[in-house]
């Protein structure tokens, strides 16, 4: 069976750019524009895997769809990825410095855009699905 | 220690002491007036301070004695000498003691009455003198008064809290605005010691002051009022010291930057937010380059078609989001230059609709207009020109196949009243409250492919609200929206 991953972008270009890549790599891949839509498609699709943006129709709208999925039953082992054009360049932070704060957003991963289609995959492969392509068949 | 010319007043029923007087002192210059009975003699005397009195003790009608009293009554200065028949000792008693000044039994030689008067005329000039010292001490201390009170005025009108304490950190001086400022709860008394005075947080500051004692050139500190903690407060502290350098207490001036802190913070929002719209175009034709160029789906070329125009697409919203900051930052910066002129409305929204003609026929829509004539109002052309090009790019880029573009003007009250209205995709009311917001953009599966900088109507509000307009939204997700906007009517 396919590993699923849902990528959820208020851009519609990057969901052009990674899910043709992921596609050919051989993942089933879902999109959302919008953390609401995310986490609708969260419960029918049930991915393996969330990428996700932080910045969508409010700037922690990422952080806030994490939450949700990690507060539901069916998605607190699922891992998920963070991608932020956020960082120390546009002094946009975010901090997972205390405890409390690492409880509360619950990520797995956070990865800097822009992020080259090929490294994406990459690190998605290495991080969380050793071998995707043994599985395919 | 000389009066030039003094005046004298004589009181004798006498006619010869009367002008005997009279012609010996006026020959020096003096002024010399004369009353021949009692009555007379208290009312000129009491009506005018003469410089020297001489009161005949016995005369007709009242008693000397009473006009003396009389005189005494009314300037208790009033230099009098008694001219008296009677020189007895007893008659002398009585009059010094009711106030008499010396006293000359007749019948006296001129030179007598010259001795007696000049000694009379030094001691009224010492009394002058004293009098004019008197009077200017009082004014000087008055004026002092009103100086100190002018200072206090100043002190107290000046917007800052200002506190002075001295050495042993008691309070000297202090203006209302400075407890009102720190929220004290305990009254502020001069003299009181100002760790009694300050809460807890704010002891920190003082100890601050105080270690640093005479090594303090100028102090800045910061610090956020408790609470509500929404004001931030600027002290600045300097010593004051005496003539000879010594330190002799601080004083801080206090100033409320809650306000410039806000700005301060919303100016790096604006810069943050801006890096992150810059970045986001930059991330997609970035990753439509390195697909293309990685050959990442294969080696056929069309496969990237797409890829290319999108890369193309988002370069232009990056030039255009450029020029939209610029132009956002110059006008919040004051900096825009305007050139004001007689402009009909409708006649610009005409040209602006000659503009989009092609655009409006290529994304297959028809443009209706109705406009309404002498819609004149006062403005730059360039700004009423990219108010206009936002807003019909805005219906054309947001609206449906097959849909229209309509323009209206017309009069309402004072304003030229502009409507552009869409058939296109709309908003929801969450989208709509939002709209002005800087780099807002509605995100919908409507609104996926279609570019925007988010600043657009930002920028239209800000042109809008330059002129004393003001623009509304009206709009239903799926069926269209109209923007209209109120400018004032140019003055005939």
């Amino acid at each position: 069976m396919k590993k699923k991953i849902m990528m959820v972008d208020d851009d519609y270009d990057l969901l052009q750019i990674y899910v043709p890549v992921l596609e050919k790599a051989g993942f089933e891949v879902a999109t959302a524009n919008t953390a609401a839509e995310g986490l609708e498609l969260f419960k029918t699709f049930l991915p393996d895997l969330v990428m996700v943006d932080l910045a969508m129709e409010h700037f922690d709208s990422g952080f806030v769809l994490c939450h949700r999925i990690k507060t539901l039953p069916e998605g607190a082992q699922t891992p998920v990825v963070i991608m932020t054009a956020a960082s120390h360049e546009t002094g946009i932070r975010f901090s997972t410095q205390t405890e409390e704060e690492r409880k509360w957003i619950q990520a797995d991963e956070y990865l800097d855009k822009p992020i080259p289609p090929r490294e994406l995959l990459a690190f998605i492969k290495e991080r969380f699905f050793e071998t995707p392509e043994s599985q395919q068949h | 220690m000389k009066i030039e010319r003094a005046n004298i007043l004589v009181v004798d029923d006498e006619f010869g002491m009367r002008e005997g007087i009279r012609r010996l002192f006026e020959a020096q210059g003096h002024r010399v007036e004369t009353a021949e009975t009692g009555r007379n003699g208290i009312d000129k005397g009491t009506a005018e301070e003469f410089d020297i009195y001489f009161l005949d003790l016995k005369i007709g009608d009242i008693d000397g004695v009473e006009v003396l009293g009389a005189i005494k009554a009314q300037f208790p200065e009033a230099i009098c000498v008694i001219c008296t028949a009677y020189a007895s000792i007893e008659t002398a008693v009585e009059t010094t003691r009711l106030g008499a000044y010396n006293y000359i039994a007749k019948p006296f030689a001129p030179e007598e009455i010259q001795l007696v008067f000049d000694r009379a005329i030094e001691r009224r000039w010492y009394i002058l003198e004293a009098r004019q010292l008197r009077a200017e001490q009082e004014r000087r201390l008055l004026e002092i008064t009103q100086e100190k009170s002018r200072i206090r005025t100043i002190i107290n009108s000046i917007a800052d809290g200002i506190v002075v304490l001295n050495q042993d950190e008691e309070v000297v001086l202090f203006n209302p605005q400075f407890p009102r400022l720190l929220e004290l709860d305990k009254e502020l008394v001069i003299g009181r010691s100002i760790r009694e005075v300050l809460p807890e947080p704010y002891q920190e500051l003082i100890a601050d002051i105080f270690r640093q004692k005479d090594s303090l050139q100028a102090l800045q500190q910061e610090f956020i009022i408790h609470p509500p903690a929404k004001l931030v407060v600027m002290a600045n502290t300097t010593t004051i010291r005496d003539d000879q350098n010594r330190l002799i207490g601080y004083v801080s001036v206090l100033r409320d930057i809650s306000e410039l802190k806000q700005l301060e913070l919303l100016k790096s929002q604006f810069v943050n937010m801006a890096a992150h719209e810059l970045k986001a175009p930059l991330t997609a034709i970035q990753g439509f380059l390195e697909m293309v160029v990685d050959k990442t789906l294969g080696d056929e070329p069309e496969t990237y078609d797409n890829y290319l125009r999108r890369s193309l697409e988002r370069s232009k919203t990056l030039i255009t989001l450029i020029n939209d900051l610029l132009n956002i930052s110059r006008i919040q910066a004051g900096k825009i230059r305007r050139e004001i002129e007689r402009l009909d409305l409708s006649q610009q929204a005409q040209s602006a609709a000659d503009f989009f003609a092609n655009e409006i026929e290529k994304h297959g829509l028809t443009l209706e207009t109705e406009f309404a004539d002498g819609l004149v109002i006062d403005a730059d052309r360039e700004e009423i020109q990219r108010l206009l090009t936002n807003l019909i790019s805005n219906a054309i880029k947001y609206n449906r196949p097959q849909g229209s573009v309509t323009l209206r003007t017309s009069r309402e009250k004072g304003s030229a009243r502009l409507d552009v209205s869409d058939t296109g995709i709309g908003m929801k009311p969450e989208e709509k409250e939002r709209l002005f917001e800087e780099f807002f953009r509605a995100k919908n599966p409507h609104t996926r492919s279609i570019t925007g900088t988010g600043l657009g109507l930002t920028l239209v509000k800000k042109i809008v609200d330059s002129y004393a307009g003001r623009i509304e939204a009206e709009s239903e997700y799926e069926k269209g929206t109209t923007f209209t906007l109120y400018l004032p009517l140019a003055e005939r």
